[in-house]
């Protein structure tokens, strides 16, 4: 019993991570029709500033970085997709990976490709005692955070004024224009909110591992775009659900996959990716957007 | 018809192919009467062009931007391992490898043909599903593909050493084979794309709807471009295998697959041109850089680059064309006849 | 108060508008007409700085538009119900008007503008808080030109409004056009039907294939025989027509 709550507890954790990842891509494709490879440097550069700022109060460090990570996604969006905006989507997809490539490889030049450590929040690594159960206190603040975030998000988008234009132009970015909405304005906000993203799922996930280095975004930005497919890209609803049913699904994979084919667990999941394309390519939660007529 | 009219006809037709060639002969011959080092540097060099122009066929003709092909090197090279390798090494170094294979040790020509043959047999499997998918979805899948070799691969222990360092292949690969195979992947590139396929590919990349009016069915031409790619790209992933002497999973994986990408746009991806002449530039690039990685001696001043420097160079001469000059550096044409036009 | 001068406009090798000239006077009713293909939404797209001008002159009272982004030239007074009408299909009905009004300052106002377009389109108060993509194509229209009033424009532009509406709808589309043209709004009306505008219409211009061939008042272009021969492909000057 106790194991079954702590795998679904960890599903949950892993989950929510993959999803707030998964909405900072969301974000941005529902409104470019681009997909930010470099989402997964925003969150490295987030880490980094973690450690650049560890001697801050905790409160500043966190809010340091972030200040960072915004700043980074506005200035990427700004000299890098900018340009862009109006390029067809393989060359806006060619651009951000190389735009990846390339903050990924800067910081290998200044920091060096070697992992660093580094411990953040040393108090949440201890296991919080919750009947008869011992859980991190970290799965419990990740799953925390994740929901307060989402909640924020949904009243911004949904209530607030400029959320509804964020909606309209993720919809008909054009249309949206010819009713004033302005389109460099919702366009920063989207990055400085997916940058705002990108900082949170770095501080939570390197208080997790523990762990810094140049390529800890490749693998965290793979997981949150494959999240965004399965979920129904352009769907914020999609990317998020999309990220919970990836990380329970990976967690999942590790615990039931026989132990000799239990390294082979990624090509399963990519496995499954093909198929959703194949089978259902708006995605498996998508509810009721347009389909893009020929 | 004369015979100087059919030369100059078919001298004209051939001449985006034929003109690259010569210029990859007169690079050799720079090389052979430089030093054995401008060699090595310039068979790499023609590696790249190779993989390039394989990809080219499939990415230049079809408008898909494939992430997966590293994925037809990576099963191309180990399958030239496991027939080509000494025999001994294997039994050291790959004890449980296949019996067949394990007691096998193959021309390494025929190694290479059967490999890239195989790689490309892959390629048709999985080109009937993928090749249904258009565009992002398709680039995406492409993406999966690579990712679910890479995995199979990579954890494979047994097979191909995983994600260890796989020594023993035979080193044959040097200037003359690389110049002879890259100038027949031109011309191969070229009739490809002159021929009713590759036409037929293009309309489709142009305007979907209007090519399948016109009776032409994308996905077969698709399939088909796929596996021709994977063919060319297969035996440059198992030529720089023999380059090396060595197969490490993760040089088949995302670097490559960026730096390969990377060539083809900063060539332009719309012409053949392009797909030789971006990978030569970019791997003048990469050997500046790794000088200055390396680090250099101005009289007492000396001076030494970060390392990681070859590829942050690389991707932002890449983000400087995306941004200004998007389709490339050959704009998508090929080398224009130079002399006056035939009446 | 619209002064379109000559203006090209390409999508790409091809040349959809080639030195058009049009003129919008205030309090009028201007209809666009043509066959498919003539250059009519990209007409309003170009005035709404959708589509790039690569030569000539757009002017709205006095000021130049040309080139301008499509959210001042919004802010300025014209306001565009575009083609296939275009509401947000995952939005509210409530959430579409508000967007409508994105430009405007008072909240109050805006509040009442709403009661207002509720009451002039009642079955959009029914439908208050649906989505947008449940209404029918007639209301989707009513809809679309209540959005665009709510920013109570100068000017108002609507493409090809009765397009996949059924006859009946269409006449309550233009119902709703008659009464606000007696509000003494300024409107540019773009149609493949000519029959309605020139009726309704003060003055039209005919556009095929990206030049004005032909323009006049509606009187004038009642006595006009020329029209059918532009709309079946006729050479102007052949009207007694060769097959």
């Amino acid at each position: 019993m106790s194991i079954l709550f702590q795998y679904i507890l960890d599903a949950i954790s892993v989950g929510s991570l993959y999803a707030l990842a998964a909405l900072g891509i969301g974000l941005i494709f529902g409104i470019m029709r681009l997909i930010n490879f470099a989402h997964g440097e925003f969150i490295m550069v987030g880490g980094y500033s973690l450690l650049m700022l560890s001697s801050l109060w905790s409160p500043f460090m966190i809010i340091g970085s972030c200040f960072i990570v915004i700043i980074l996604a506005i200035f990427a969006e700004k000299f890098a997709f900018k340009p862009i905006r109006t390029a067809d989507p393989a060359t806006m997809l060619v651009t951000s990976v190389a735009l990846s490539f390339f903050i990924q490889n800067l910081f290998v030049m200044i920091v060096g490709a070697r992992p660093k450590g580094i411990n953040i929040f040393p108090r949440l690594m201890k296991h919080v005692s919750f009947a008869e159960y011992r859980i991190p206190g970290l799965h419990i603040v990740t799953i925390a955070v994740t929901c307060i975030l989402l909640i924020i998000l949904a009243f911004f988008l949904k209530r607030t004024n400029f959320g509804i234009q964020m909606r309209a132009a993720a919809e008909d970015f054009e249309t949206a224009r010819y009713l004033g909405v302005r389109a460099n304005l919702v366009i920063s906000v989207s990055f400085a909110l997916s940058g705002l993203l990108a900082a949170i799922v770095a501080i939570l996930s390197v208080a997790q591992t523990g762990t810094l280095s140049p390529r800890m975004g490749v693998q965290l930005v793979i997981i949150a775009f494959i999240s965004t497919i399965i979920g129904g890209m352009g769907s914020l609803s999609g990317a998020v659900l999309g990220g919970f049913f990836v990380g329970i699904l990976i967690v999942t994979l590790q615990v039931v996959l026989p132990e000799e084919i239990r390294a082979f667990w990624k090509a399963f999941v990519f496995g499954i990716i093909i198929l959703v394309l194949l089978m259902r390519p708006q995605g498996l939660f998508r509810i009721g957007a347009k389909e893009e007529r020929v | 018809m004369s015979f100087r009219n059919f030369r100059s006809g078919t001298l004209y037709f051939f001449w985006p192919a034929i003109s690259l060639s010569v210029i990859l002969i007169l690079i050799s011959i720079i090389g052979i009467l430089c030093s054995v080092t401008m060699q090595r540097f310039i068979s790499d060099a023609f590696i790249k062009v190779i993989i390039v122009v394989g990809l080219y066929i499939f990415i230049g003709n079809s408008g898909i931007i494939s992430f997966g092909h590293a994925s037809f090197m990576t099963i191309a090279a180990y399958m030239s391992a496991w027939l080509t390798m000494p025999v001994a090494f294997k039994k050291l170094i790959l004890p449980l490898l296949w019996p067949f294979f394990l007691n096998l040790q193959m021309n390494h020509y025929i190694g290479l043909i059967i490999a890239a043959i195989i790689a490309s047999i892959f390629a048709f499997v999985v080109g009937i599903p993928l090749m249904r998918l258009s565009g992002l979805a398709a680039s995406i899948a492409t993406f999966a593909l690579l990712s679910i070799v890479y995995t199979i691969y990579g954890n494979w222990d047994s097979k191909t050493y995983g994600q260890g360092t796989l020594v023993g292949l035979d080193i044959y690969v040097n200037l003359s084979l690389t110049l002879l195979i890259a100038i027949g992947a031109i011309i191969f590139a070229f009739i490809y794309q002159e021929s009713r396929w590759g036409v037929a590919l293009r309309a489709s990349r142009e305007d979907e709807v209007a090519a399948k009016a016109c009776g032409i069915s994308i996905v077969s031409q698709r399939i088909i471009a796929f596996v021709l790619s994977a063919f060319i790209v297969s035996i440059g992933g198992v030529l720089r295998g023999h380059f090396l002497g060595t197969l490490w999973i993760n040089d088949y994986y995302l670097d490559l697959t960026f730096l390969s990408i990377a060539m083809l746009v900063v060539g332009g991806i719309h012409s053949l041109a392009g797909a030789v002449l971006g990978p030569l530039i970019i791997s003048s690039l990469l050997e500046l850089l790794r000088l200055l990685e390396v680090g250099m001696t101005f009289g007492s001043f000396s001076f030494r680059a970060p390392s990681g420097l070859r590829e942050t160079g690389v991707a932002f001469v890449m983000l400087l064309i995306l941004i200004f000059r998007p389709s490339g550096i050959m704009g998508g044409n090929e080398i224009s006849w130079p002399f006056k036009s035939r009446s | 108060m619209l002064i379109v001068n000559n203006i090209f406009v390409n999508y790409g090798p091809v040349n959809a508008l080639r030195g058009v000239s049009i003129e919008v006077n205030c309090n009028e009713t201007i209809g666009v007409v043509g066959p498919n293909g003539a250059g009519k939404s990209t007409l309003l797209k170009a005035i709404m700085g959708g589509v790039t001008v690569k030569s000539g002159i757009i002017e709205f009272n006095n000021k130049h538009i040309t080139g301008k982004a499509s959210e001042s030239i919004a802010r300025m007074g014209i306001s565009l119900v575009p083609e296939g009408r275009c509401i947000f299909n995952t939005l509210s009905v409530e959430e579409n008007l508000k967007l409508g009004a994105v430009i405007r300052k008072s909240g109050r106002e805006v509040k009442e503008d709403t009661y207002e377009m509720l009451n002039r389109f009642p079955v959009l108060k029914n439908r208050f808080l649906s989505r947008a993509g449940n209404l029918s194509g007639g209301e989707q229209q009513q809809l679309a030109i209540a959005r665009a009033l709510m920013a109570r424009p100068k000017l108002i532009l609507l493409d090809e409004p009765s397009l996949g509406l059924a006859p009946i709808i269409v006449d309550q589309v233009y119902e709703t056009l008659a009464q606000l043209k007696k509000q003494n709004l300024t409107i540019l009306l773009v149609e493949q039907n000519t029959a309605r505008i020139i009726e309704k219409a003060d003055r039209a211009y005919i556009l095929r294939t990206g030049t004005v061939e032909l323009e006049g008042s509606r009187e004038k272009l009642l006595k006009n025989t020329g029209i059918e021969d532009i709309y079946f492909g006729f050479n102007k000057n052949n009207s007694t027509g060769e097959l």
